[in-house]
């Protein structure tokens, strides 16, 4: 419980930092750090406007994208402080949680009957599929490493081993900070500060949400950042800490994680759209090596 | 002993690149070949002695240095008449003995080598000096011939040595460290065969670069085409003999164990492959030297057919290789003698040499005829052997394919040296005034003769070391 | 420790799919230089001082210093900055070095040779394949140069697989063909560079029937 309330904490203040470190090194004027979430504010006391094309299914869309973020985040153990929810295989169902959002995302963008929005759709739909193997193979990976198919029993059992467990979290935190930089259509993949239309990925897609359900979907972004910081602190947070001190290293890593976001973005460009696919491939790539890696640890490949 | 020789003769080689004088280019060269002849006989009468710890003069060392000594003769003769004729400065003519120099003392430290590491070693500096030969000219296709023989032939060489690192695997769990043929034929026995097998297949791809071979015969034939004639003969005789020899020696010891008959036929479909591809070009063939580059896949394909089949094949293989070294020069010299005359290589370029010079065109006719393996060419003898063996050991369909591709071979060689030699057509062609020199083509008539008589007669000393090369076969 | 450097020469392989640029290449060549010699530091027990030497010479000063830096005279030389699209599109390369990767893991898995030390074994077959597939794919040769390179880091690798009973002479076999392949390689390829105006193999197509 501790831990779903820490993620919605940590989600807060998240973007805002992004926004404040991109505004620093731009050397504008640096907005409060809870300048996104007046916005969603402003945005909540708006109503929608729906377009006479679109369906039923556009209009719950947000709901449901929103709704699956935040059971995704159920599962999120910190620490030892316990996930709300926890079952054998619960990461592959955390997994396709957020497929499904990403999913309905993707056909109320096409609801929509706007060629641009189906654009967007379609690329969303072509990096979530290339990020999938990426992210399983790392987490079966961390579960045939310890023997345990759950989020929490998953990070309970990781922190014992030698230096080889080490490289394995370094290139875990690697691929999920781009795994987390992808799923939330952030700089190397998109870039969420373009103008054209023909260049975006995500930012198409919601540009017929409005008002409340544009606000919905902010807070999921907010939400997602958060939920893969959460993942990434559990690489470096051990059990064995006293609470406090978890705590405190969680929150320190959501802000180091945000502000590493805001310093890529800030200083580099943004990929090629043609070499999305074969960089988002590599993630993938490295995620097999550290599968072999845990091969190797586990002696499942016995090598002399 | 033998470190010796390849001390002095890198000094040689070293001497004659500094001090660039011409006559003492060609008194060193003089001094070489005399020591070259010298250290063949030396071998022969110490054969199957070890020499410098790592050499040992071995009956097909021998026989094949022999082959070497005679070419080297007719090679350098043959440059000298090259480099007099193009006007190359004094520090290209240095280069050029320079490297052939080192480029024969490569090949005779391959010749003889016992151990395998060092026979790797030595086939690896072939090819860097005949990728500095190949470039000699200077020209665009020299230089892309070069750049491919020198690129692909490294590949090859460092397959080559993965081949030779699964041997030494397997012969590590034997407790054999070092590389030593020897040590390595003792416990081939027990070798495992799987790694045999990747080894031998290895070493087959890598050197046949060298041996001009099946898979990687392209880049061999590229180089003759463009290289200086006395070189391109050098190419397509000693140094394919090397690159058999590279196979030979890890098919001695693959021979000890049941892989054997993996590995002959293994053998038999890149000989047959090298004479369809042989016989599929020729017959669109447009430039001479082209032609006979093609000839010698053609000819390897046959050398590797007769170690594949076994029994006489073995024989009919090296006696093949011999013959095939001396005839194959000998063509070589005298379609040097032949551009002198048009300026070109291209079959619509040069034809009616006959008239021009009759001396030149004898000897071609006579090169032609040894080439074809038509009676009393001593490669008859060989390719009869070869048939022989192929029909005794009920490999029908193997002969009958490969008859059937030597008779497309003979047509579309003849028909090219026949338009070279007599064609009269009405269109004038560009030919040089030169007076025809007759006793350029005695080297050739020395080599054909010398083929017609070793195969018609072979002194008991020759058919000795054959016999005793492949002892170790049967 | 070993270990940890063997994953990360499959890393640089990785990266060796991924990257366009000459530069990158030449970068990736010396750190793998690096990480054989951090192999060969970490996995002798009892080294002695002239392996030690030898070593040191082999790897750090000439695989990670000599030949990167000579590469790199030739890169400049010729003015090559990016390699133009190779043949097949990195996407599927990337998939190609993890397809070898993973066999190379899976073959060294299932080989229970006593003299072979497999887990130098995996790398280097996967890296032998990826050079040569490297070799195919590159349209340049200055490009056939760096796969021929990662071939024979992969047989030096590979050395150190078949154990210490390789003789020395075959390690000084090894080193004496990368300096000689590097340097005599990097002059011809100055020379097509010159005379051809470009090192695309395009360009040396003249020779065919």
């Amino acid at each position: 419980m501790i831990s779903f309330l820490l993620i919605l904490v940590s989600s807060i203040f998240f973007v805002g930092i992004i926004i404040k470190v991109k505004a620093k090194i731009a050397a504008r004027k640096m907005p409060s750090v809870f300048q996104p979430l007046f916005d969603v504010i402003r945005l909540f006391k708006k109503g929608a406007i729906y377009s006479s094309t679109t369906s039923v299914i556009f209009k719950i869309t947000p709901l449901v994208y929103m709704a699956s973020v935040l059971m995704a985040t159920l599962f999120i153990p910190i620490g030892s402080q316990k996930g709300f929810l926890s079952f054998e295989g619960d990461f592959v169902f955390f997994a396709y949680l957020l497929a499904m959002g990403k999913f309905m995302m993707i056909i109320a963008a096409m609801d929509t009957g706007s060629g641009f929005e189906a654009m967007g759709a379609n690329r969303e739909a072509l990096y979530s599929m290339l990020v999938e193997p990426a992210f399983f193979i790392l987490i079966g990976s961390m579960a045939l490493f310890t023997h345990n198919t759950s989020f929490q029993d998953l990070y309970m059992n990781l922190h014992a081993g030698t230096e080889l467990t080490y490289i394995i979290s370094i290139a875990a935190i690697y691929i999920l900070i781009y795994i987390a930089m992808i799923e939330n259509s952030r700089m190397p993949v998109d870039d969420p500060k373009t103008h054209l239309e023909l260049t975006m990925v995500h930012e198409v897609m919601v540009l017929d949400n409005s008002g409340f359900d544009l606000g919905l979907i902010h807070i999921a972004t907010w939400l997602k950042f958060a939920i893969y910081g959460g993942l990434i602190s559990n690489f470096v947070i051990q059990t064995t800490w006293i609470w406090y001190y978890q705590i405190t290293a969680f929150l320190g890593i959501q802000i180091l994680f945000a502000i590493i976001i805001g310093l890529v973005e800030a200083f580099r460009a943004r990929n090629k759209m043609e070499k999305n696919p074969q960089w988002i491939i590599m993630l993938s790539a490295i995620a097999v090596v550290i599968f072999l890696t845990t091969l190797i640890i586990t002696q499942k490949i016995i090598l002399n | 002993m033998f470190i010796l020789f390849v001390i002095i003769s890198i000094t040689i080689s070293l001497s004659i690149f500094f001090v660039r004088n011409n006559i003492l280019t060609k008194i060193l060269s003089a001094v070489f070949l005399l020591m070259l002849t010298g250290i063949s006989g030396y071998a022969f009468i110490h054969i199957n002695e070890i020499s410098s710890h790592y050499y040992k003069f071995d009956d097909l060392g021998v026989l094949l240095a022999f082959v070497l000594s005679i070419l080297s003769l007719a090679t350098f003769y043959h440059s000298y008449l090259y480099l007099k004729r193009h006007n190359f400065t004094n520090k290209q003519e240095a280069g050029y003995y320079a490297s052939i120099i080192m480029l024969i003392t490569a090949m005779m430290s391959a010749y003889f080598a016992e151990n395998i590491a060092v026979l790797w070693i030595s086939i690896e500096t072939t090819t860097l000096f005949v990728s500095i030969l190949i470039f000699f000219e200077r020209t665009k296709e020299a230089l892309e011939a070069a750049w491919k023989y020198l690129f692909v032939s490294s590949v090859g060489v460092a397959l080559a040595f993965i081949g030779i690192l699964f041997l030494s695997i397997t012969a590590s769990s034997n407790g054999i460290t070092d590389l030593s043929l020897l040590h390595l034929i003792e416990i081939a026995s027990s070798m495992s065969s799987i790694w045999l097998k990747m080894a031998f297949l290895l070493v087959l791809t890598g050197y046949s670069a060298k041996m001009g071979l099946f898979p990687l015969h392209t880049v061999a034939i590229d180089a003759h085409t463009v290289a200086p004639p006395p070189i391109s003969a050098f190419i397509s005789t000693t140094l394919m003999n090397v690159g058999f020899l590279g196979i030979y020696r890890v098919f001695t010891i693959v021979a000890q164990t049941e892989v054997l008959h993996w590995a002959q036929n293994v053998l038999l479909i890149a000989g047959v492959l090298s004479v369809f591809m042989s016989a599929i070009q020729l017959l669109k063939i447009k430039h001479y030297k082209r032609m006979f580059a093609f000839s010698s896949l053609e000819h390897m394909g046959i050398v590797a057919l007769g170690l594949g089949i076994g029994g006489i094949g073995y024989y009919a293989a090296i006696l093949h290789l011999v013959f095939h070294s001396f005839v194959k020069a000998g063509l070589f010299y005298q379609i040097g003698q032949v551009h002198r005359y048009f300026k070109s290589y291209w079959i619509k370029d040069a034809y009616g040499y006959f008239k021009i010079n009759p001396v030149g065109g004898l000897a071609l006719i006579l090169g032609f005829i040894s080439i074809l393996a038509i009676p009393p060419s001593g490669m008859f003898v060989s390719e009869f052997l070869t048939f022989k063996a192929m029909f005794l050991t009920k490999h029908y369909y193997i002969a009958i394919f490969i008859l059937i591709l030597l008779t497309l071979i003979i047509y579309s060689f003849s028909k090219n040296i026949l338009h070279l030699l007599f064609n009269e057509a009405d269109e004038e062609i560009e030919i040089n005034e030169i007076k025809p020199n007759p006793y350029e083509s005695i080297s050739q008539f020395v080599l054909f003769g010398l083929v017609i008589y070793l195969g018609i007669n072979p002194p008991v000393f020759f058919t000795d070391l054959i016999d005793a090369a492949i002892a170790i076969l049967n | 420790m070993t270990y940890l450097f063997i994953i990360l020469y499959a890393v640089t392989l990785i990266y060796f799919a991924l990257s366009e640029r000459v530069k990158k290449f030449i970068w990736l060549l010396a750190i793998q230089g690096s990480i054989l010699f951090g192999i060969v530091f970490f996995s002798l027990n009892k080294i002695e001082v002239f392996d030690f030497v030898f070593i040191l010479i082999e790897t750090i000063l000439v695989k990670s210093i000599i030949v990167p830096w000579f590469l790199n005279k030739v890169r400049r030389h010729n003015h090559l900055k990016r390699e133009h699209e190779p043949s097949i599109p990195v996407f599927y390369s990337i998939i190609v070095v993890v397809i070898s990767l993973l066999l190379s893991f899976i073959l060294s898995s299932q080989l229970n040779d006593n003299q072979i030390h497999t887990k130098y074994f995996t790398v280097a077959f996967a890296s032998i394949l990826f050079g040569v597939y490297f070799i195919i794919i590159h349209k340049n040769i200055f490009s056939h140069v760096v796969g021929y390179l990662i071939i024979e880091n992969g047989i030096f690798l590979l050395s150190l697989a078949v154990g210490s009973v390789m003789p020395m002479m075959v390690n000084l076999a090894i080193l004496l063909d990368v300096l000689m392949g590097v340097l005599v390689l990097g002059i011809f390829i100055n020379q097509v560079g010159d005379t051809f105006k470009s090192v695309e193999i395009d360009q040396l197509s003249n020779l065919k029937d």
